[in-house]
């Protein structure tokens, strides 16, 4: 037995050091993983913490069939679209609100995301590319998320979406053309 | 080099920026908060409120509310209103309510 199944069939036991064990083994993963989906430093941790709520909680469910890392994934990444969803909600309502007020926010939104992983001289570029990846569909900004912030091979990405490895790369494709396209557009406003 | 060159060699940079991005690091106490909100969610009150406010839960004690409700009107309306008895006193009350003044409420009851 590894020591990562180890660490499983104790957390299926309820054992609060393999919770522990298992929490500091992959937390770096799963905060990066949600860091890159909502671009919200204070929203990623406290959405890492409910994706290690529902390991604890639905470890039963977890059979061995996909590996433990691709099952973690696959939480952190639903976790992290299902509160994005909420927030679009969120803020249609208070669209809606705005335009019975009479009032409506049309400022134009600057890239302000900033990945503490990006080296300085990248910085502004990189805020730039994550505004552009924030408005990318959900399965091409997961996709993109896995395999550019997490160097997920296509393959790992493929099991982790439950895809085929070609949807994987059709994925990439659309991603890297649509981010082209905004990024055209915001070069065209704003290259000095 | 042309405008249009320059925006090309500076999107093909910006895409290349993440390339050489590292994994952010998560919060070194994130454990003990983990922990933390796990006690307070096993902790009475919060846990109970939350599985009441599941819409499923919700909905299903809604449902139940007004079943018994039902079943309680139903069931005074067979008792009360099926027993010839209680139809002639029910006929005599309300004559009697009938004949009073009905703006004359401070009375109703000395009569």
């Amino acid at each position: 037995m590894t020591n990562e199944t180890e660490l499983i069939e104790l957390l299926k036991q309820g054992d609060e050091t393999a919770f522990k064990a298992i929490v500091e083994q992959w937390q770096d993963m799963v905060y990066n993983t949600i860091l890159g989906i909502v671009q919200n430093e204070t929203e990623a941790e406290d959405l890492a913490q409910d994706v290690f709520i529902k390991v604890f909680e639905k470890i039963s469910s977890f059979k061995g069939d996909s590996k433990f890392s691709t099952w973690l994934y696959r939480i952190a990444t639903t976790t992290a679209l299902d509160h994005l969803r909420s927030k679009k909600r969120k803020k249609r309502f208070g669209f809606l609100q705005s335009l019975s007020g009479g009032g409506g926010d049309e400022k134009e939104q600057v890239p302000d995301f900033h990945h503490p992983g990006v080296s300085l001289d990248n910085k502004e570029r990189a805020a730039v590319l994550f505004k552009a990846i924030d408005a990318l569909p959900e399965n091409q900004k997961t996709a993109y998320t896995l395999h550019k912030l997490e160097g997920l091979s296509y393959r790992d990405v493929s099991e982790v979406l439950n895809t085929t490895v070609s949807a994987v790369e059709s994925l990439m494709s659309r991603a890297n053309q649509n981010l082209r396209k905004q990024l055209e557009e915001y070069y065209n406003k704003h290259y000095r | 080099m042309t405008q249009k060159e320059k925006i090309q060699e500076e999107i093909e940079r910006t895409l290349q920026s993440l390339d050489s991005v590292k994994r952010a690091e998560a919060n070194a106490f994130l454990f003990t908060r983990i922990k933390a909100r796990m006690n307070k969610k096993s902790s009475g009150w919060e846990s109970i409120f939350s599985f009441i406010s599941k819409p499923a839960i919700a909905i299903a004690i809604v449902a139940i509310v007004m079943a018994v409700n039902g079943w309680a009107l139903w069931s005074d309306n067979v008792e009360e209103i099926g027993d010839p008895e209680n139809v002639s006193e029910l006929a005599t009350e309300y004559n009697s309510v009938a004949s009073v003044n009905n703006y004359d409420y401070e009375n109703i009851a000395s009569e």
